[in-house]
């Protein structure tokens, strides 16, 4: 089989109701900046969701990208790893590439509206083999030569939902 | 013979983790049809319902506050240009203008070139971790209800007089008060010595002819800035907002 360079994306969904601590702060913080934010362009108008806002006020679609650096902060705090996703020994295995922050809904007045997810996108990685369900994959550099014979250190994952195969390049 | 025994428990780990996939799906889909909500239930180590599965190694490094990048005092960012230290004091128009302390305050304005920094990513982009954002920045009242930013003298560009941005928010996030700071001019002020940097004042628009602070004939928005381009310069105002 011939090997392909794959890079993964993850769209991990941050609601009002998430239990987990990082989920949690992000989703505090990021309503926090993004009620700030968002009165930058409410002021004036009675919108207050983020669909009206960005609907009627074509600026407010800036409104992602300045609430962004609520969650940098956070998304520094993975240490390089993308979260969830795990290999088949239960293992965050996927380095961070670089992510997108995106506000899904919101609303000024109502916390519970707030759903924003982090798009992580992975390093590229190799795609050798499929095995079952899972596919068996190893970081790739572009620079280093793929020697015949040679032992490499190699990862099984399933894909799975909010998974996505992002980009795909086959290797001569 | 290893290599044998390896396998077979790679094949064991399959099996296993089938099924805890398919678990978790069966736990999605429950709440979808129960609560009309979709719950995150990706990974393994999110969430649904009090069923929480988590990955298979150390806790940690455990999460801790982290305060949005725009917290600084020092907002340059490598940016050039002849040093501002700007110090906004912010006091209660509804209660005989006493210093309101615990209030959030953002800075931003243009580099010496006249230009405002992206946010770090635009809707279309992913952004890295060193995304910056010069020029900005968000800092909390303290008791005399002032902030302090360091930065440097704005830059102008065609159409706006020198100024830089302000909103106040209450501590919850509320809008308090969203204005510009206007800069003196004339002979001996700082817009003198600083001369638009390397641009110069030609077609530069003075404040009397500025769209925003035309209507200020009190010089209510105009800071007071001391200071030369070696020294730096020191800007200082009060803003009074209804609070």
């Amino acid at each position: 089989m011939s090997k392909r360079v794959i890079t993964l994306c993850y769209r991990k969904i941050i609601r009002p109701n998430s239990v987990l601590p990082w989920d949690k702060l992000v989703h505090e913080d990021s309503y926090m900046e993004f009620k700030m934010q968002a009165q930058n362009f409410s002021t004036g108008t009675t919108y207050t969701s983020y669909a009206e806002l960005t609907r009627y006020i074509p600026d407010a679609q800036k409104l992602s990208a300045m609430v962004t650096p609520s969650v940098s902060g956070y998304v520094q705090q993975l240490g390089g790893i993308i979260p969830d996703m795990l290999n088949i020994l239960g293992r965050r295995f996927l380095k961070i590439k670089s992510y997108q922050f995106e506000i899904i809904n919101s609303d000024i007045n109502e916390r519970d509206k707030h759903v924003v997810a982090i798009i992580f996108f992975s390093e590229p990685m190799l795609w050798h083999d499929t095995v079952d369900n899972y596919l068996l994959v190893s970081p790739y550099h572009a620079e280093q030569e793929i020697i015949e014979g040679e032992e490499i250190l190699t990862d099984l994952f399933q894909l799975q939902p909010y998974l996505n195969i992002h980009a795909i390049k086959n290797l001569a | 013979m290893e290599r044998k025994n390896f396998l077979k428990s790679l094949m064991i780990g399959a099996a296993s983790g089938t099924a805890l996939i398919a678990c978790k799906k069966e736990s999605t889909s429950s709440t979808d049809t129960t609560t009309g909500t979709t719950t995150t239930t990706t990974g393994g180590a999110s969430s649904s319902n009090n069923c929480t599965v988590a990955p298979d190694e150390t806790e940690g490094p455990f999460p801790t506050h982290t305060p949005a990048s725009y917290v600084r005092s020092d907002i340059t960012d490598g940016r050039t240009g002849y040093k501002l230290t700007s110090k906004i004091t912010v006091v209660n128009h509804n209660n005989n203008c006493n210093a309101l302390s615990g209030l959030l305050v953002d800075i931003w304005h243009c580099d010496a070139e006249g230009n405002y920094s992206e946010y770090g990513g635009s809707s279309m982009q992913s952004t890295n971790y060193t995304a910056v954002h010069f020029l900005r920045g968000r800092q909390t009242t303290d008791t005399t209800g002032t902030v302090t930013f360091i930065g440097i003298f704005p830059g102008w560009y065609s159409g706006r007089a020198t100024h830089i941005h302000v909103h106040v928010y209450s501590a919850s996030g509320t809008s308090l008060k969203v204005t510009q700071i206007a800069f003196p001019e004339g002979t001996g002020t700082s817009l003198a010595a600083v001369a638009g940097y390397s641009k110069g004042m030609t077609g530069y628009t003075y404040n009397k002819n500025d769209g925003v602070f035309s209507d200020d004939t009190a010089g209510i928005e105009i800071a007071t800035v001391t200071g030369s381009t070696t020294d730096g310069f020191a800007l200082s105002i009060n803003l009074s907002v209804a609070a």
